[in-house]
C-alpha cells in the first residue's frame, strides 16, 4: 500500500508489529523510538527477512530538537514518506489528582501535541503529491470517559474524522485505529503484571490481529478502525449508553 | 453557590458574563486575563454594582511564570477558591494544513494543557475541603468533528465527564459547558465577519442565556451542560447521525 512508512514508537508493541507487517508487504520503513539498540535489532531482522530498506531514527519525541529531526524527515522531498503511523505513547495511573502534573503534561504532549505536529509536517508533502496515509493509534478508551488518556485518544479520533473528511478528496486519508486491551508491554510498563490488570480474558486482543485488521481499514481510507467484532459491538453500545455509566466502565485496567 | 470564583478569560465574552452573574449572586471574584485595562474596568464596575470583592490577576496563561501565579492563587490555603471557571480560549482557522503549527500548538495548550493544569491545582485543596466546583467552557463543537478546535473541546467534555464521575462523591463536581454559536468577540477576533457568518439567526445565542442556563447545571453538579433546548436537540441528533455525515458537513466548510 505504501512505499515508505514512518512509524513512531516502533521499538515494541503495536509499532513493532506495524513495522513487521508493512515490511512483509514490501514497504520501506523509517523506524522512530528512543531505544536505538532495539530499533537496530528490529531493522536488522526486517532487512534480512523481507529485503526492504529500513532507516533507524533514534529520537525522544518529547525533546524538541529530536522531534524536529523527525518532522524534517517527513518533509524531505527527495525521500517522500507515504504513510505516517503515530503510535508512540504511554499510560499513567487513573488517579489524576495524585499524578504529578508534569507527567500529565508529558502524556498530553506525546499523545496529542506530537501526533499533531507530525501530521502537520507530513500533510503538506502528501497533499502536494495528492496521496498519503496518516494513521493515529488511538484506543477504544477514546469513546468512553477515562481520565486524561481517554480524553487524549478522543482528541485523535475526533481530529482524524474531521481530517479524513476534509483531505480524503485530495488523496490523503487519516485513520484513527482504536484497539481494545492488547497484549503488548504497555500495561507492564505501568507496573501492572500480566494477568493482574483486572480485565477479562476475552477482552484481550493480539497485536497481530489488531494490526492486520487495521491495515485493511487504512487501505480503504476509513476514518475510524476498531479491530475485532467484540470491540466494534462495545463501541456501538457507547453511542447509546449514558456517559455517566460509561465512566464507571472506564475505570478498568488501571489503578 | 460559591464564595470565591476564579475565572480565566474574564475580560470579555463568556468569561466576563460569568463574572457579572456570579457577582450578582454575591460571589467574590478573581479575574484572570492578559488584558489589564479591561479587567480593571470590569472589576471596578462589579465592585460598585454588587459590593463583592474583586481581585485582578493580569496573566498570559501561555507564559509559564504568569501561569504559575494563577496556579499559586488556586492552591493558596489562606484564600480558598470554591469555583474555577476555565474560560480562556481563541479560535484558529479550519484549514489545519495551512495554519502555522506554532499557532496550533498554542491553541492546544490554551484549550487543553492550561485547563488541565489549573484543574489539577484547584482539585487538591477542593478535595481536602470536600467541596468545590470546576467548570470547563467547552463547545457543542466538541461533539462533532471540527478540526483541532472540536478535538480540544471534546477533550474537555470527555475529561469533565470522567472527573465528575470520580470526584463528585468527594464533594467536587466538574462540568463541561457546551455553548453553541454565541455572540461574543470570539469570531471577530478570528477575523470572521461580525454579523451572523451566514448562519440562521436562531443558531446564535446570547452570552447571558448561556451563562444563566449553565449556572443551573453547575449548581446541580451535572458533568455537562448544553444551554438552550435547540442545542440540546442538536447534540442529541449528533449522536444518532453517522459521524461520516457530520464530518462531511463540518469538514467541508472553510
Amino acid at each position: 500500500m505504501a512505499r515508505t512508512a514512518l512509524i513512531t514508537g516502533a521499538s515494541s508493541g503495536l509499532g513493532a508489529e506495524y513495522a513487521r507487517q508493512l515490511a512483509a508487504r514490501g514497504t520501506d520503513l523509517v523506524l522512530v523510538a528512543r531505544d536505538e539498540d532495539a530499533l537496530r535489532e528490529l531493522a536488522g531482522s526486517l532487512v534480512a527477512e523481507y529485503g526492504v530498506g529500513v532507516e533507524v531514527l533514534a529520537a525522544d519525541l518529547l525533546v524538541s530538537s529530536e522531534l524536529e529531526r523527525v518532522a524534517q524527515r517527513l518533509t524531505d522531498p527527495r525521500h517522500p514518506v507515504d504513510m505516517l503511523v503515530n503510535n508512540a505513547g504511554f499510560g499513567l495511573p487513573l488517579a489524576f489528582d495524585r499524578n504529578d502534573i508534569d507527567d500529565e503534561v508529558r502524556h498530553l504532549e506525546l499523545l496529542v501535541e506530537v501526533p499533531m505536529r507530525l501530521m502537520h509536517a507530513a500533510l503538506g508533502q502528501m497533499l502536494q503529491r495528492g496521496s498519503g496515509r496518516i494513521v493515529n493509534i488511538a484506543s477504544v478508551a477514546g469513546f468512553i470517559p477515562r481520565s486524561t488518556y481517554g480524553a487524549c485518544k478522543g482528541w485523535l479520533i475526533s481530529f482524524s474524522r474531521w481530517a479524513n473528511g476534509r483531505y480524503a478528496r485530495r488523496g490523503v486519508t487519516v485513520t484513527a485505529v482504536c484497539p481494545g486491551f492488547t497484549h503488548t508491554s504497555f500495561h507492564e510498563r505501568m507496573g501492572l503484571q500480566p494477568g493482574q490488570e483486572g480485565v477479562a480474558q476475552w477482552m484481550w486482543l493480539d497485536a497481530r490481529d489488531v494490526v492486520a485488521e487495521s491495515l485493511r481499514d487504512i487501505a480503504r481510507g476509513k476514518a475510524v478502525s476498531v479491530p475485532s467484532l467484540r470491540y466494534r459491538a462495545i463501541v456501538a453500545v457507547t453511542r447509546v449508553v449514558p456517559a455517566r455509566l460509561l465512566s464507571r466502565a472506564g475505570a478498568r485496567g488501571r489503578r | 453557590m460559591a464564595r470565591t470564583a476564579l475565572i480565566t478569560g474574564a475580560s470579555s465574552g463568556l468569561g466576563a458574563e460569568y463574572a457579572r452573574q456570579l457577582a450578582a449572586r454575591g460571589t467574590d471574584l478573581v479575574l484572570v486575563s492578559p488584558e489589564r485595562d479591561a479587567l480593571v474596568e470590569l472589576a471596578a464596575q462589579l465592585g460598585a454594582s454588587f459590593g463583592v470583592e474583586v481581585d485582578v490577576l493580569v496573566a498570559d496563561l501561555l507564559v509559564k511564570r504568569e501561569r504559575a501565579q494563577v496556579v499559586r492563587r488556586l492552591s493558596d490555603p489562606a484564600r480558598p477558591v470554591d469555583l474555577l471557571v476555565n474560560s480562556a480560549g481563541f479560535g484558529v482557522h479550519l484549514h489545519f494544513d495551512r495554519n502555522d503549527i506554532d499557532d496550533e500548538v498554542r491553541h492546544l495548550k490554551l484549550h487543553v494543557e492550561v485547563p488541565m493544569r489549573l484543574t489539577h491545582a484547584a482539585l487538591g485543596p477542593m478535595l481536602e475541603r470536600g467541596s468545590g466546583r470546576i467548570v470547563n467552557v467547552a463547545s457543542v463543537a466538541g461533539f462533532v468533528p471540527f478540526s483541532t478546535y472540536g478535538a480540544c473541546k471534546g477533550w474537555l467534555i470527555s475529561f469533565s465527564e470522567w472527573a465528575n464521575g470520580r470526584y463528585s462523591a468527594r464533594g467536587v463536581t466538574v462540568t463541561a459547558v457546551c455553548p453553541g454559536f454565541t455572540r461574543t468577540r470570539f469570531h471577530e477576533r478570528m477575523g470572521l465577519p461580525r454579523r451572523e457568518m451566514g448562519l440562521p439567526r436562531w443558531m446564535w445565542l446570547d452570552a447571558r442565556e448561556v451563562v444563566r442556563g449553565s449556572l443551573r447545571d453547575i449548581a446541580r453538579g451535572r458533568s455537562r451542560s448544553v444551554p438552550t433546548l435547540r442545542y440540546k436537540l442538536a447534540v442529541a441528533l449528533s449522536r444518532v447521525v453517522p459521524s461520516r455525515i457530520v464530518g462531511s458537513i463540518t469538514g467541508g466548510r472553510q
